[in-house]
C-alpha cells in the first residue's frame, strides 16, 4: 500500500511538473497578453494541482489542508485572470485576432472609474 | 442574524481543515474565530438559504463542484495541446456571451465558470450582465458556450433561487 502510494506520488509530481512546463512554453509561445493569461492561468494552475495532490500523499500534511488550498487556487485564478486582462484592455494593450465584440464598450486609455 | 450563521458555519469548517484538530479547545476556538469574523464582515446582498432547501443546495452546489472539475481537467488538457502543436492553432478574439440572469452573485459565478472553462476567460462585463469573454478559439467556444450556459443556469438557479 505504503509503495502504490509513493508510486502514484511521483507519478503525480512527474505530471505537475510536466504541466507548469508546458504553462511556461505556452507563456513563450503565445503571441499577446490575453492568450498568454490562457497558458499560465489554465495549464499551470492544472499542474499546480497535480503537484498539490502529490504534497497531500507525500508529507504529513494534514489531509485536508491541500485539498483546500486546491480549492482555493482554483476559486482564485479565474479572478486573477480576469484582473489581468481587465486592467490590460483597459490601459489598451492590442489584441491579436480579428474579432472584438468589446470594441467601443469600454473607456479604452484610462482607468474606469 | 441567520446571514451571520450563514457565513460563519463554512467558515468553521475551514478553520477545521486548516488546523486539522478536533480537541474541544480548539473547536471553541474555531467557533470564536469564525463568529468574530462574520460579524466584521461588510454588508453584503448575498441571497439567505432557507433551511428546507438546504439539501437541495448541497446537492446542486456538488454536482456543479464535479462540473467544474471536470471543465478544469478538460481546460488543462486542451490549452496543453494548443500549446505543443507545432502549427498553434489559435484564433483569439472576444466575445459576448450574455449571462441570462440579472444577479450580480449569479453573473460573477457564470463568469467564475466560464474563466476556467477551455479556452475561454473573462475580461469584462457590463451593467446588463453580459460577458465579453475571451477565446483562444472563436468559432469552438461560441459553439459549446451555448450548451454549457444553460446546464450551469439552471444549477445556479437551483442554488440561488
Amino acid at each position: 500500500m505504503e509503495t502504490v502510494l509513493q508510486l502514484l506520488a511521483f507519478l503525480l509530481l512527474v505530471l505537475g511538473t510536466l504541466f507548469s512546463l508546458i504553462g511556461v512554453i505556452g507563456f513563450i509561445r503565445l503571441p499577446d497578453v490575453y492568450t498568454r493569461l490562457h497558458a499560465t492561468g489554465k495549464v499551470s494552475v492544472f499542474g499546480l494541482v497535480f503537484l498539490l495532490l502529490a504534497a497531500d500523499i507525500l508529507t504529513p500534511l494534514a489531509t485536508w489542508k491541500a485539498l483546500l488550498l486546491i480549492f482555493f487556487v482554483l476559486a482564485a485564478s479565474p479572478a486573477v485572470a480576469h484582473a489581468i486582462s481587465s486592467s490590460a484592455y483597459r490601459t489598451g494593450v492590442p489584441l491579436v485576432g480579428k474579432r472584438d465584440d468589446l470594441k467601443g464598450k469600454l473607456e479604452v486609455g484610462q482607468e474606469k472609474d | 442574524m441567520s446571514h451571520t450563521l450563514q457565513f460563519s458555519v463554512p467558515l468553521f469548517l475551514v478553520y477545521l481543515a486548516l488546523t486539522g484538530n478536533v480537541e474541544p479547545a480548539n473547536l471553541v476556538v474555531g467557533a470564536l474565530v469564525a463568529v468574530g469574523i462574520s460579524l466584521l464582515r461588510p454588508k453584503m446582498d448575498l441571497p439567505l438559504i432557507h433551511w428546507r432547501r438546504l439539501p437541495q443546495f448541497l446537492w446542486a452546489g456538488i454536482r456543479y463542484l464535479f462540473i467544474v472539475a471536470g471543465d478544469v481537467i478538460r481546460g488543462g488538457l486542451s490549452t496543453a495541446r494548443i500549446v505543443l502543436d507545432p502549427n498553434l492553432p489559435i484564433n483569439p478574439g472576444i466575445i459576448a456571451i450574455p449571462s441570462g440572469t440579472q444577479s450580480e452573485l449569479g453573473t460573477a459565478l457564470s463568469a467564475h465558470s466560464i474563466s476556467l472553462s477551455p479556452g475561454e476567460m473573462v475580461v469584462a462585463i457590463d451593467d446588463e450582465g453580459v460577458m465579453y469573454t475571451h477565446c483562444l478559439n472563436v468559432d469552438d467556444s461560441e459553439r459549446m458556450v451555448a450548451d454549457a450556459q444553460n446546464l450551469r443556469k439552471s444549477l445556479l438557479s437551483r442554488m440561488f433561487e
